[in-house]
């Protein structure tokens, strides 16, 4: 007990400290609503994020900064929005917070969201929250090209969309076909977005000859089997993980071809959320400075400006490499047509 | 059923009627479990809800018929299922032949086989073998640097590839299954044979295997349908192929919309279960006549062993080929992989940069104890709760009791209820009643007690068959009760089939990942979620130093359960 309380002062302090220390973000958050927050008392998040890269670091620093516990699930996007939807269906929901890439188009939809935008959002360019205010973007995926450095030598790394049909490619390429932007159709939406409809459409029908290996796993298992020598290039993987494995000394690099696809995961509140004031206060968190930075130590791509990310290379600039920007709402409108491409050409 | 009463009145009215309040009891317990999530599934399959109230709508259905793949997925999955279950059955029934019934060395091999890669996750157990088989694997790369072409020994991502892998993957299931049933084999009609004359081949083929006949029988059923719904292998070697399955089928149309598109999922469940309707039913007319396939009778029960003499040493070989098949291999590479700084083929060059690092992770990681409690509270839960319920409907099934078909049938129709359709059910069932356990571990022990319940049965009916009526029958002529003749004749005979549908029932709750994923709150977290986290984040090779500790640990508490069945007697002499 006596050591229950002293974590407990010890949380208190720090988070005393902390909210000393960062004047700024004390004065972005309106202290009625960390009263209200705190009075809540816990916050219970259904997280895309892989828990000990980022969801338990942004949890724990949630929780000494406010003294509020954060309850967080993980799960894939198809089963976080599985539980959204079954939950709002039936009035009891558990979840105030959720985030991912695509989901909250369609939980929109059904008014499963909460219509709310933390005051720091004025900060960030325009594309990086919702107009109509649902979510609020937290970090950048950039989808580019991943291979293999000792299966492509440097100066066959393709550079273009048509060097990817050169015959040496055939048999050699992976991509996985989940329904989803980190996938073929992904990369067929960059595709269609960078050449049209028609040219498009004629690339990947040239594209569907080279006999693309279809994987039913998650980009990053699609990169490991890159890695490990099965195929020597992985369509549309996170650029970010190529790094994260070159650093460990895996035979691994990324490559942007003409256009690249940039997605957000963003984060919202849902709309009947048990505790609304700390969902508000944690989606705040989660796009203050202090929050970006445990992105940025997580190795992703912050969205805050003025947070660089580890490796800036990784963040299109328009210069070195051009990336189209998709919403949520962007994806969840493309992604029937990307798909039904996808099993007209590929399957 | 008795004329001797009990000494007061209560007792000896629950006496009488003893059979028909456990039926009872069974069906009402089973009804709660099975119906909701079934009524949930025909309703997303086939009826629309709208304003003017419910509609049968069968155009989900029709729609996944038509496709141009479907008939070529019905095909492949039968011949997927039936591929495999013989596989399975020629690995693992051979196995336990050879442990229950002859004096080949090395049997120990085989239970520590089976449990192992019982408590391996299904994820991780797969890709070490294709580790092992894929292009880059050390088998086509001796191939191509022994020949030196480039062609492939054996193109893994095929269906060829897919029934191995699962064929592997249920050999132990098979071992487990039948050794308890070769334990049964009365030594008394054998051995009758033998001092007749008959060859120990003749007395092999003609009483050893007919008497064993239902048990294998309900086996083949079961991995049958296991193979049907199996997600895993079919996903991750299957698909890569071009291979499609109804399981992968579900899949796809539940993920090509979001939000997710569950009644499609819902239709081809239907499917599925009609699939195993028809199986059932076929098994019901094969196994008729259950009577005679009682072999265990009020003598004693010890099987007699064979010897094998020469032989003994190829069938000491086979185990250990056994052993080298489902486990040094694919553990051999998971060891290699829990070493490698990343994913990494087996080669010279890495060698020299293996390193320790995941295990320490692993051990220096406080959320992994949290997990480990909770999975092993919900897996013993369910176990327990299975085995209890399958026990008694166990016995009113093969004892022909009224009710029996109805018990048999709610008890088997969860075999056609994929994980997430299931995971499904269960949460909108406790989202609509005013019962607070969603969320919560208890949810997640009620759908694997759905989920496992046919497994159960199948280990119990499997073992109760072999028990004659007559030893319950020359007890309640002596003056016992129903209820005491359970406890203290029938129970005691099914231990060794209770505790390897126990341990089965653990280790496979340990490892089901659909389940929790749609199920699990904040704290009601399992292992095979901290398993599915780490895949989904590139960290395989941390993924298999977790996978190896945990399937040690499994194995060593599965074969602790093992020696206790040993010591009552009851157990397998290994």
């Amino acid at each position: 007990m006596q050591y229950v309380n002293n974590t407990r002062k010890a949380l208190i302090f720090a988070a005393y400290l902390a909210m000393s220390v960062l004047p700024l973000r004390a004065q972005a958050v309106d202290q009625s609503l960390i009263d209200a927050a705190q009075k809540e008392g816990r916050v219970v998040w259904y997280t895309t994020q892989i828990i000990d890269q980022l969801a338990r670091p942004l949890a724990e620093a949630f929780t000494r900064t406010y003294g509020i516990k954060v309850d967080y699930v993980r799960a894939d996007s198809n089963e976080v929005a599985l539980r959204l939807l079954n939950e709002g269906k039936a009035g009891r929901v558990q979840a105030d917070v959720f985030d991912g890439t695509a989901a909250v188009a369609a939980l929109k939809r059904d008014h499963l969201v909460m219509q709310w935008l933390p005051p720091h959002t004025k900060d960030l360019p325009a594309d990086f929250y919702d107009p109509e205010g649902y979510w609020v973007a937290t970090n950048l995926y950039v989808l580019t090209l991943g291979y293999n450095t000792d299966a492509v030598p440097a100066n066959k790394v393709p550079h273009h969309f048509e060097d990817l049909l050169d015959p040496q490619w055939k048999g050699k390429m992976v991509w996985n076909t989940s329904h989803s932007s980190s996938a073929a159709p992904g990369f067929i939406g960059v595709v269609l977005a960078s050449m049209g409809e028609e040219k498009g459409r004629a690339y990947l029908k040239a594209l569907s000859a080279q006999n693309i290996a279809s994987l039913s796993v998650a980009a990053r298992q699609v990169l490991d089997q890159v890695i490990a020598g099965e195929y020597s290039i992985a369509l549309n993987i996170f650029n970010n993980h190529a790094l994260i494995s070159a650093a460990k000394g895996a035979p691994s690099q990324w490559q942007a071809l003409d256009n690249t696809m940039a997605t957000f995961s963003v984060i919202s509140a849902t709309a009947q959320a048990p505790h609304p004031h700390a969902a508000k206060l944690f989606i705040d968190f989660a796009i203050s400075h202090e929050g970006q930075a445990i992105y940025r130590d997580a190795d992703y791509i912050p969205i805050d400006p003025a947070i660089a990310p580890r490796h800036p290379e990784l963040r299109p600039n328009g210069v070195d490499f051009k990336a189209t920007y998709f919403t949520p709402e962007r994806l969840d409108a493309n992604m029937p047509k990307w798909y039904a491409l996808y099993r007209e050409y590929f399957e | 059923m008795t004329k001797q009463g009990g000494p007061s009145y209560f007792s000896s009215w629950l006496s009488a009627h003893a059979t028909q309040i456990i039926t009872g009891l069974i069906v009402v317990v089973s009804f709660i479990l099975v119906v909701p999530p079934l009524l949930i599934i025909v309703r997303g399959a086939v009826v629309d809800v709208d304003a003017q109230g419910w509609s049968l709508n069968l155009h989900r259905l029709s729609f996944i018929i038509s496709q141009k793949n479907f008939i070529p997925s019905i095909i492949h999955t039968l011949a997927f299922a039936c591929g495999s279950s013989v596989i399975a059955l020629l690995l693992g029934g051979f196995s336990a032949f050879l442990v229950a019934r002859t004096n080949a060395p090395f049997k120990i091999l085989t239970h520590i086989t089976s449990l192992m890669s019982l408590g391996t996750p299904y994820v991780l157990y797969v890709s070490a073998w294709l580790s092992v088989l894929n292009k880059s694997g050390p088998i086509n790369s001796l191939w191509r640097a022994w020949t030196g072409s480039s062609q492939l020994l054996f193109d893994v991502y095929s269906l060829s590839g897919m029934i191995l892998i699962e064929g592997l993957l249920w050999s132990p299931l098979a071992f487990l299954l039948l050794s308890t049933s070769f334990r049964y084999a009365n030594p008394d009609f054998e051995e009758a044979a033998l001092i007749s004359g008959a060859s120990q081949r003749h007395v092999l083929m003609r009483i050893t295997a007919p008497l064993a006949a239902p048990a294998i029988l309900a086996l083949i059923l079961l991995i049958f349908i296991r193979c049907l719904e199996a997600f895993e292998v079919p996903s991750l070697v299957g698909l890569p192929g071009k291979v499609h399955v109804l399981t992968t089928d579900v899949f796809e149309y539940i993920n090509r919309t979001m939000p997710p598109d569950i009644d499609s999922g819902n239709a081809v469940a239907l499917i599925l279960l009609a699939l195993v309707i028809i199986l059932l039913m076929i098994y019901r007319v094969l196994t008729r006549h259950r009577g005679s396939y009682a072999t265990l009778s009020g003598k004693n029960f010890r099987p007699r062993m064979i010897d094998l003499g020469r032989g003994r040493s190829l069938a000491g070989g086979w185990l250990c080929l056994n052993f080298l098949c489902v486990v040094i291999i694919p553990f051999a590479m998971l060891v290699w992989l829990s070493l490698s700084p990343f994913y990494a083929p087996v080669s010279w060059a890495g060698l020299q940069r293996l390193t320790l690092v995941h295990f320490e992770h692993i051990l220096h990681s406080e959320r992994y104890l949290a997990l480990i409690g909770n999975t092993f509270l919900l897996s013993t839960i369910s176990a327990s709760v299975v085995m209890i319920f399958a026990a008694l409907s166990s016995f009113l099934i093969v004892r022909n009791h009224k009710g029996a078909v109805l018990i048999d049938l709610l008890a088997s129709l969860p075999l056609g209820f994929p994980g997430i359709v299931l995971a499904v059910g269960v949460m909108q069932v406790f989202l609509a009643l005013p019962i607070g356990i969603y969320g919560s571990i208890w949810i997640i022990i009620w759908a694997f007690c759905i989920a496992y319940l046919p497994y159960g049965l199948r280990y119990c009916v499997a073992g109760m068959m072999h028990i004659h009526s007559e030893i319950e029958e020359a007890a309640i002529m002596s003056g016992a009760h129903m209820f005491d003749v359970l406890r203290r004749i029938t129970l005691p005979l099914l231990v060794p089939s209770l505790i390897a549908g126990w341990t089965f029932i653990f280790l496979v709750s340990t490892r089901a990942l659909s389940v929790p994923i749609i199920l699990s709150g904040a704290g009601s977290q399992t292992i095979a979620l901290a398993m599915f986290d780490l895949w989904g984040n590139g960290q395989s090779p941390e993924l298999a130093a977790l996978g190896l500790m945990w399937g040690a640990a499994t194995g060593i508490l599965a074969y602790f359960l093992h020696r206790i069945t040993e010591k009552t007697g009851l157990g397998l002499r290994a």
